[in-house]
């Protein structure tokens, strides 16, 4: 398949499940909502050595809010409910309960009812003069802090997720990638219940399991090394100079297909006329998990 | 198919005890059953049909017409359905219940809602003391729900009240919130005296400045816009009340106290 003079690889980008949930994080104004969630979501791009992998899913305006001011809305994943319930309320803490002015709420109801404490032990900080009020069935607390008030609902809900979703772009040059990615990213941003956790949205260090070090179970994915074309059976033709990776996790398989599709999109539209040659992803013979993203499917 | 409709026939001279008719108790009998069923007023053990000309047979909506403050323990302990009441209640209405509506086109006496867990009452008049209360010698007055008044309530009102909201869109009497856990009790006109006596938690929203006054035993903690109070007026959105058409307001003056306990309870008064 070819798109624009950008060939699709008949390959599939492979996922695994995960636990997630979304937290609005609302404010006195956007900017300090945006202050909050970009330091809630911080050092949170893999679950290989962050605990979670976190993003801010877009932001909200008062009418989008439980408490109607300004807001952002988070979305966080982890292997596991109890990681991922430690991930937020570690956070939450250090993140949301110390920005001024911030209120913390759940942005999901979890599946069968099952939730996650979000303020259920922030509470303590309160010291005894921790107030709780339930309001449409759903208990909040009211934690006396020094510039008023923090509220917090007490769980958030969890859900079933997907990790891992990706694709790679290769490009002549590392500026022709890195715009590829930009425009990806940018038109990825719009699909609703996706976040790409890495900087920016954009992974350069794409990874291989296993490595030569014993220590490591994950090392730098030698075939779409550019440098490497003459050491390693490589995936990169002579004319790929650089590769880059965007990673997407998901609500549903259905939200990361979407994500994909209208980011390889959004890379084929810049064309081979500007650099970009081949669009791939990258698996493990499908045994890292039971989500196949097939690129020439989605792209049909 | 249409609701059961018990209307009262005679003038009542001592109180009736009106714990079996509720739609849950009442779910599966037929129109006959019903009339035959046992009512105790006084010493003397009546039947339905001796009180009330029994109509309809949908039971999950019981109208009591021509009602009487005679008739007590109305909605004991329901779980679902709906009661109608046109005329006043007696006491102890909606006591233990857990779910289901209750409306009174009437006032109601002592203890309304006491120690009810869930469900919603609105009386559309005045009720007595101890709305929302804990029977006397009990720790736990009501636990859950929402109590409705449009007109005045009682002295004691919320009296040892654990959970819940109790919305009084008129005056409330002396003693109120009298010994509360916790909950949340609105007043949109004046309270008496004795505003919160005991309290150890819980929170007295008034939407006006009390004209007695704050008792000593609360302290002065300052003005401050509070967060959860426009979640808790969207919340009152939904509610058949003059709560759900009051301007939202998060910025008021909070009292903490009854110091002379814990003093972890708060009255919040309007900036206006």
């Amino acid at each position: 398949m070819i798109i624009n003079g950008v060939a699709i690889d008949k390959t599939f980008a492979e996922a695994f499940p995960m636990k997630g949930t979304r937290i609005i994080i609302t404010a006195q104004n956007t900017e300090w909502a945006m202050n909050s969630a970009v330091a809630f979501t911080g050092f949170a791009t893999s679950v290989i050595a962050c605990g979670c992998e976190a993003a801010i899913e877009r932001t909200l305006t008062p009418s989008e809010t439980p408490d109607g001011r300004p807001g952002v809305a988070c979305l966080i994943f982890a292997m596991g409910g109890k990681g991922l319930a430690k991930q937020v309320e570690t956070r939450a803490g250090q993140c949301v309960l110390t920005a001024p002015t911030t209120a913390l709420f759940a942005g999901i109801a979890g599946e069968e009812g099952k939730e996650i404490a979000l303020g259920k032990n922030l509470r303590f900080f309160g010291d005894g003069f921790q107030i709780s009020k339930m309001i449409d069935g759903q208990r909040y607390w009211r934690i006396p802090v020094m510039d008023g008030e923090f509220l917090t609902q007490e769980n958030t809900g969890v859900v079933s997720a997907v990790g891992g979703g990706n694709f790679l772009i290769l490009a002549e040059s590392q500026p022709q990638a890195l715009a590829a990615c930009e425009a990806a990213i940018k038109a990825m941003k719009q699909i609703p219940n996706v976040i790409m956790p890495f900087p920016g949205g954009v992974v350069r260090s794409g990874s291989k399991v296993g490595s030569k070090y014993k220590a490591l179970n994950a090392s730098t994915n030698d075939a779409f090394c550019p440098t490497l074309k003459g050491q390693t059976k490589t995936e990169c033709s002579p004319e790929v100079e650089s590769v880059m990776e965007i990673v997407i996790d998901g609500l549903t398989k259905e939200d990361i297909d979407k994500a994909i599709r209208v980011g390889v999109q959004a890379a084929c539209d810049l064309g081979a006329e500007n650099g970009i040659r081949r669009i791939s992803a990258g698996n493990y013979g499908g045994k890292l998990g039971p989500f196949h993203f097939h690129l020439q499917e989605i792209m049909a | 198919m249409s609701a059961l409709k018990l209307t009262l026939k005679v003038s009542l001279a001592q109180r009736v005890d009106c714990s079996p008719l509720t739609p849950d108790k009442l779910a599966g009998k037929t129109r006959q059953e019903i009339a035959e069923l046992p009512l105790f007023s006084g010493r003397r053990q009546l039947r339905v049909a001796d009180l009330f000309d029994v109509d309809g047979d949908e039971t999950d909506t019981i109208q009591i017409e021509n009602s009487s403050d005679k008739l007590d323990h109305v909605g004991h302990a329901m779980a679902s359905g709906e009661i109608q009441v046109s005329g006043n209640v007696g006491a102890y209405l909606g006591q233990f219940m857990s779910g289901g509506h209750i409306m009174v086109k009437g006032n109601s006496d002592l203890y309304t809602g006491c120690e009810m867990k869930g469900g919603q009452i609105k009386i559309e008049g005045n009720t007595g003391d101890f709305v929302g209360a804990a029977r006397s010698g009990y720790k736990n007055g009501m636990t859950g729900g929402t109590i409705i008044i449009t007109g005045n309530s009682g002295d004691r009102t919320g009296d040892h009240m654990r959970r819940g909201y109790i919305l009084i869109e008129g005056n409330a009497g002396d003693y109120c919130g009298s010994r509360m856990v916790s909950g949340t009790i609105a007043v949109i006109g004046q309270t008496g005296a004795h505003l919160g006596y005991g309290m150890k938690r819980g929170t007295l929203l008034l939407n006006q400045a009390p004209k007695q006054g704050i008792g000593a035993n609360f302290n002065d903690c300052g003005a401050h816009t509070l967060a959860f109070l426009p979640l808790m007026f969207a919340s009152f959105k939904k509610l058949d009340s003059a709560f759900a058409n009051l301007s939202p307001f998060s910025r008021v003056h909070r009292y903490a106290g009854d110091i002379g306990g814990i003093g972890m309870g708060e009255i919040l008064v309007k900036i206006s």
